[in-house]
């Protein structure tokens, strides 16, 4: 059923799921949103399906959208229940400020207006039932580079349609649900994001990957859900032997290619450290030097240009305690009912 | 340099970097596709999906059905059953390409670097001329597809005098689709507008990426390259390029795909 109408798409705002994993191999980035916890929890807020973990789940769950630092604006067009998460864009509904982190009734001609965010750079809308839009590659997730999912593969625009699927909850039983305020999270630098070093921390000089795991890096303004740029001293190598200068290229941080995971930071030049994020590439020639962890990667997509962000080593181990714990928060033990 | 046994490469927490050596060569990227084929004939349970490349076969693996431990040591044991591959089945592709086209020469101008085809005729010691010549007169063996969907890493198969290239120190903002690029000996290609290093070669009228698989070429995806493929590159003039754009813009151009065999030379198994 028609459920909203977009007034205003804002800056940058697509529909986005649990994301399109199984075509790494042919270069398709798996997309889905830049912070997992917070559209998750908006899905839960609405009874939706949060979908299984990033990457390895078997479903991407229901789509939201993802709204990039200010200015959706929405005209609903039926009765529904919504909530919003992410960012604090101090939303309103016919002009009165509403509550974040909490399911709320709208009504047909109600106005859904997102401003602008001083702290955190995502917010999302879950809306009950799930935006409808053909699934490509059995996601419904946008990648406006690769021009799929969403509508049309593009960001939304003014006169655009949200469509949704049959809610699979009762509206009294929705509204006014919210996060327990605990597991509200704080957008505030400096960000402490955690890191296992590795593929190829060995070939840069042992100071500088000191360097890289002490320094107060600022996040570049050329920063999107491809890659997040990261200004501060330049890192250096080690010499390297002759056949890789010819092969892999004249640079020293030029390796010969291979998988860069989604979070996975390369460092071209020694110069601004870029963390690939969810609609990253699946293969680089330039020297990682780490990867950021799964449960991190939506304080990536939450900094905003200008704000420190710190680096942290962890072990593999310590990296999947921190996910199993970020899987185990984006469930229904974690709202408080109306 | 090609190491004894594969390395296990730490790739975060959802990821293993199986690495067979940290060079470009064909017999590393022949080690990785029969990986590759073995993994898919016995699939280890838990392993989501795989990303081969050069010389590195990229694992995704949910970790709390295998541990890294355990999938470690099936890895392992699956390397040692791994006999010589002696043939893997591999397309050949013919793909047109005007060469030093003139969205290329802009695209290079607009983040200050000179025109790249006589930049690599400079630093190969060659004229612009050679540069193509050279470029086209050998087969390339697809090693690698990412980056952007349908991009490609492809290495000269033949034994003609290789092209070497450095890539952009810092790299372009953007790049037009459908440009055909090289860095190092790798050739490589940007089917649709993207950042990127690698040095510009020509462009192509003919879609490796298209979402609406339009064409029967991508009836199986829409994404045309394969690890594994090979491809003949076709120099061609600017008024060709504009006739077979028309085709494959109105869906019927004949893409030039031979399904086959490749046997491995006996010195680079």
């Amino acid at each position: 059923m028609d459920t909203f109408e977009v007034l205003d798409g804002g800056l940058h705002s697509t529909i986005q799921d649990g994301g399109r994993p199984g075509y790494l191999a042919t270069g398709m980035p798996p997309s889905g949103p830049a912070d997992r916890f917070a559209l998750g929890i908006a899905n839960v807020l609405v009874g939706n399906d949060p979908g299984e973990r990033y990457l390895v789940g078997r479903r991407p769950g229901d789509a939201g959208l993802e709204v990039l630092l200010f200015g959706l604006k929405l005209e609903a067009l039926i009765e529904t229940v919504v909530a919003v998460t992410g960012a604090d864009m101090a939303p309103t509904l016919n002009g009165a400020p509403v509550p974040m982190w909490q399911a709320m009734r709208v009504r047909a001609g109600d106005v859904l207006a997102l401003g602008r965010t001083m702290r955190g750079a995502r917010t999302y809308l879950g809306i009950a039932g799930g935006i409808d839009v053909p699934l490509f590659g059995g996601s419904r997730a946008t990648n406006v580079r690769a021009f799929v999912g969403g509508i049309e593969g593009r960001p939304l625009k003014e006169g655009d349609v949200l469509r949704t699927f049959p809610r699979r909850r009762p509206l009294d039983e929705l509204e006014g649900r919210r996060l327990r305020p605990a597991l509200i999270p704080v957008y505030r630098p400096p960000w402490r994001v955690r890191v296992v070093l590795g593929p190829q921390d060995d070939l840069f000089l042992e100071e500088s990957v000191t360097t890289f795991l002490t320094f107060d890096w600022k996040l570049s303004p050329t920063s999107d859900r491809m890659g997040y740029r990261y200004v501060g001293p330049k890192l250096e190598f080690k010499p390297r032997p002759a056949y890789l200068v010819d092969q892999a290229g004249a640079d020293p941080s030029n390796i010969v290619d291979d998988t860069i995971p989604v979070g996975g930071i390369q460092v071209p030049g020694g110069v601004e450290p870029i963390v690939l994020h969810v609609d990253g590439p699946s293969l680089g020639g330039y020297a990682k030097i780490a990867t950021v962890i799964s449960a991190d990667l939506g304080k990536v997509g939450q900094s905003r240009p200008g704000e420190t962000t710190n680096f942290m080593a962890v072990s593999t181990d310590e990296a999947v305690a921190a996910l199993k714990e970020l899987e185990a928060s984006i469930a229904e033990a974690s709202i408080l009912g109306n | 340099m090609r190491y004894d046994h594969a390395v296990f490469k730490p790739l975060g927490d959802l990821y293993l970097g199986v690495e067979f050596g940290d060079e470009l060569a064909l017999r590393l990227n022949f080690r990785v596709i029969a990986l590759n084929t073995a993994l898919s004939a016995n699939p280890i349970s838990g392993v989501a999906e795989t990303i081969p490349t050069n010389r590195s076969l990229g694992i995704v693996y949910d970790p709390f059905t295998i541990s890294r431990g355990r999938l470690e040591a099936r890895l392992r044991e699956i390397e040692e059953q791994m006999g010589e591959v002696e043939e893997v089945p591999s397309r050949h592709v013919t793909i047109p390409i005007w060469y030093n086209d003139p969205w290329s020469d802009e695209c290079a101008k607009a983040h200050g670097a000179p025109n790249n085809l006589k930049f690599l005729a400079e630093i190969n010691k060659m004229t612009v001329e050679e540069v193509v010549k050279t470029h086209s007169g050998t087969d390339w063996w697809v090693s690698a597809v990412g980056f952007t969907p349908a991009c490609y890493q492809a290495m000269p198969l033949g034994s003609t005098r290789a092209l070497t290239a450095p890539k952009y120190q810092r790299p372009r903002k953007w790049t037009p689709e459908r440009i055909l690029c090289i860095a190092g000996q790798l050739t490589s290609f940007y089917p649709v507008r993207s950042p990127g290093g690698y040095q510009l070669l020509g462009r192509t009228p003919i879609d490796l990426y298209d979402p609406l698989q339009r064409n029967p070429a991508f009836n199986d995806g829409p994404v045309l390259p394969r690890v594994g493929d090979r491809h003949t590159y076709v120099p061609i003039e600017e008024a060709t390029y504009w006739e077979i754009r028309r085709q494959v813009e109105a869906g019927t151009y004949a893409y030039q795909i031979r399904e086959e065999m490749f046997r491995i030379p006996p010195d680079r198994r």
